[in-house]
């Protein structure tokens, strides 16, 4: 009888458990685990590398202190978000009809599917700097706070400077850096997310230095463990060795916390080496006019800081004065531009400058749910009172 | 008929194919595009010029218009070059082994990043690291009624073209509304042999005559340097301690001690507890280093850690005097140092482009016995 064959159907099973209620509910569990666990490992780790480990990841590893090896614990943030994505779709597709009646789940249930993608692509695509500019002056860029980057610069046309930057996810990896716009390649011998510096007259016992050039064979540099405190930075180095066509030009030693440039000459062309925090250059300047920090009468606790920036913006024609306080941010060509913090005596304006092309997502997210539910229970509600009557 | 009767029972795998793919369709890309973050690559780009750190360069219609605002007496056997770019003099001077130092005079407006930063620009031509602490950067030396900075520094390694050391001798000296900076490097031995022509050069230097009327008008620089929309009168340049005095209000107890060249003041008290402690007062050009940098030198004079910019915010007091705001500073040790526990207790100010800072140190009883001293002593000083 062909029903015989059919109706032990063997591509059922995936799709049902794909669909099933069971697997929404080991997923929310798992979410709950990883949110309690991630909570705990704050302590040792910090908020970022606890976002970076436990929620945007697909796998939780976990491996002994010392141990080179690591074993998967958990499904990471990822992971768990894109099973309870394709869950609810597959689901919909399975169980759900599109009736008059569902409209209201549906709506709830779409509203969740877009608070989901939302959150995956502000976690892919989103991106927080910082943009200090002291009073008087003007900024075009911003820098990422936790991350640095190698640049190197060429100064040598009259109208512009060339940088070639090299993030920091490149130069952890180690090894040969070629591009084709340098005619030497680098070498990281090493990188050092975070270090104590010290100078080897002070510290003579100190390890030798892989340096062999610019300042870095005068100082000493160990290795430290990263911080996870918010309120520190990482004094991130690295060996740097520059590879001409005749073989090495040496090797230098740079790092975020020096912010001197290091000239390396190649065929007697000077090219500048810096480590700096990561940066980001905007097709728009701000230009800080004025700091201005309100303290309540008689103490000094801070009632309002705002900065008066003035906007230029060559290509679009823009030059117009902006006022940014604390709950009033700048929106311009999708950066928002928050009062963060201020520096050096007020004189200092420091920006948060957030990137994120998901932003208006988890709104229309809540609308939709809020929608949903409205629609859901008037439903009932009505129906109710028709039985009533 | 066969065919129908088996639609219904048609998977719904297959059935539902479609959302399946939009479901994955939609995960995977997202997925996948966080492994490969496209951001993780090499940048390349071209940006407007950027000046070199740490001095803002605006190019301005000032520089040569109207000639150096600044002169000075080449001693004999300089050969002048002619000025160029930044250059507002230039001089070759030739050893008798025919070797080569090289002499360059530029201004840069304002403080032009301060004597710290210019002299770790110097130190770095010389790939010597940077310092921190101003007090290494250079000695004070008095020409023309003001301070200027003497530096003199030599390379570890062979720079030089013939193989030797390089040494640089500088000298900065802030003018009216413009730092001065002049220089000489070349291989170490010849340039050191022309020190005392060197020093002799930094002392014909003095400000033309108009300029220094002009030089306490607002100056058309800090109208102009950054967009700054402010007219801040251009601040007077420091007066040497012989030239002009600061003016106090000496506190009772205190004794006017003899000046050294650093100092603007100097003073001692005596604490009730019989021991003796010592005020000074220095200026410095620009902001000499940071208000951080200076707190964690004096914590280390008082074997305590450094800390950082957040935990000196939250920790430092600022006081009001008079209409300058000061940084109050109050360090002591936790050990004894030489004996007993010590003190420091200073305040900073940051204002005109200069620092002042304003120290009393000395056993720890003794300078907590003479804070209210201290007090009455801001309140009595004027600041130029």
């Amino acid at each position: 009888m062909p029903e015989a064959i059919v109706r032990p159907f063997p591509l059922k099973s995936p799709l049902r458990v794909l669909s099933s209620l069971r697997l929404t509910v080991v997923c929310l569990g798992l979410g709950m685990l990883l949110v309690f666990l991630g909570t705990l490992a704050q302590v040792h780790l910090g908020i970022h590398a606890v976002q970076e480990r436990y929620f945007q990841s697909l796998i939780v590893f976990w491996s002994p202190p010392g141990a080179s090896w690591k074993i998967p614990i958990l499904p990471g943030g990822y992971l768990l978000g894109t099973v309870l994505l394709v869950n609810l779709i597959a689901a919909h597709g399975v169980r759900f009809q599109l009736t008059k009646k569902k409209l209201g789940i549906i709506l709830l249930h779409f509203g969740v599917i877009l608070l989901l993608i939302g959150q995956l692509l502000t976690g892919l695509f989103a991106r927080e700097t910082q943009m200090r500019i002291d009073e008087g002056q003007t900024a075009g860029y911003s820098e990422a706070p936790r991350e640095v980057e190698l640049a190197v610069i060429d100064r040598t046309d009259p109208n512009f400077d060339q940088v070639v930057a090299i993030p920091e996810s490149i130069l952890t990896r180690g090894g040969t850096i070629q591009n084709p716009t340098l005619p030497f390649t680098l070498n990281i011998r090493k990188f050092m997310g975070n270090t104590h510096l010290a100078m080897r007259s002070q510290m003579p016992e100190g390890r030798p230095s892989l340096a062999t050039a610019g300042f870095g064979p005068k100082i000493v540099a160990e290795e430290a463990p990263r911080t996870v405190k918010d309120d520190e930075r990482d004094l991130s180095a690295a060996y740097v060795e520059v590879n001409g066509v005749q073989g090495s030009l040496g090797t230098w030693l740079v790092s975020n916390a020096i912010p001197n440039t290091q000239p390396v000459t190649v065929d007697g062309h000077t090219y500048e080496l810096v480590m700096r925090q990561r940066r980001f250059y905007k097709q728009f300047a701000l230009t800080l006019l004025d700091f201005a920090h309100d303290r309540y009468a008689g103490t000094d606790i801070p009632k309002n800081f705002s900065s008066r920036v003035r906007l230029l913006d060559p290509e679009r024609n823009e030059n117009r004065e902006v006022l940014i306080s604390m709950n009033d941010p700048l929106r311009y060509r999708g950066f928002t531009f928050y009062q963060s913090g201020f520096d050096n005596d007020d004189k200092t304006t420091i920006l948060q400058v957030v990137k994120n092309p998901a932003m208006l997502l988890p709104y229309i997210a809540c609308g939709l749910v809020a929608a949903g539910l409205l629609v859901q229970f008037s439903m009932h509600l009505f129906g109710f009172i028709r039985k009533r009557a | 008929m066969a065919g129908t009767s088996h639609l219904p029972l048609k998977p719904p795998f297959l059935r539902h194919l479609p959302l399946i793919r939009l479901a994955f369709g939609l995960a995977l890309p997202l997925v996948w595009a966080g492994c490969n973050r496209s951001d993780d690559q090499i940048t390349v780009y071209r940006i407007p010029k950027e000046t070199p750190t740490p001095a803002i360069i605006p190019p301005t219609a000032q520089a040569g218009a109207a000639g150096p605002a600044v002169h000075w007496t080449a001693p004999a056997g300089w050969e002048e070059q002619a000025a160029s770019g930044f250059r507002k003099g230039s001089f070759i001077v030739t050893g008798p082994d025919g070797k080569k130092a090289d002499v360059s005079v530029i201004s840069f407006p304002e403080a032009a990043g301060g004597l710290l930063a210019n002299v770790n620009r110097w130190r770095d031509q010389l790939k010597l690291p940077p310092i921190t602490d101003v007090v290494q950067a250079g000695t004070p030396m008095e020409v023309a009624g003001r301070d200027m900075f003497f530096v003199e520094l030599v390379s570890e390694q062979p720079l030089s073209p013939d193989g030797s050391k390089s040494r640089i001798l500088g000298g900065i000296f802030p003018a009216g509304s413009e730092t001065w900076f002049f220089k000489m490097i070349g291989p170490d031995a010849l340039v050191a042999s022309q020190r005392e022509g060197f020093k002799q050069f930094l002392q014909s230097v003095h400000p033309a005559e108009g300029e220094v009327a002009s030089s306490t008008a607002p100056g058309p620089m800090s109208a102009n340097a950054g967009g700054n929309d402010s007219n801040a009168p251009t601040p007077p340049p420091i007066q040497s301690a012989q030239g002009a005095p600061v003016q106090y209000t000496l506190p009772s107890g205190w004794k006017e001690k003899p000046l050294t060249p650093m100092r603007l003041a100097s003073f001692q008290a005596t604490a009730p507890n019989g021991k003796e402690t010592d005020i000074s007062v220095v200026a410095l050009p620009g902001v000499a280093g940071g208000d951080l940098a200076n707190v964690n030198r004096w914590r280390g004079q008082m074997q305590l850690p450094p800390i950082d910019e957040d935990a000196l915010a939250k920790t430092a007091e600022h006081v009001t005097v008079n209409g300058h705001d000061f940084l109050l500073v109050d360090l002591a040790s936790e050990q004894p140092i030489n004996g007993e526990k010590q003190r420091i207790l200073a305040a900073i100010l940051d204002e005109n482009e200069r620092s002042w800072f304003i120290k009393m140190t000395g056993e720890d009883a003794a300078v907590a016995s003479q804070k209210s001293a201290f007090t009455d002593f801001l309140r009595g000083l004027k600041i130029p």
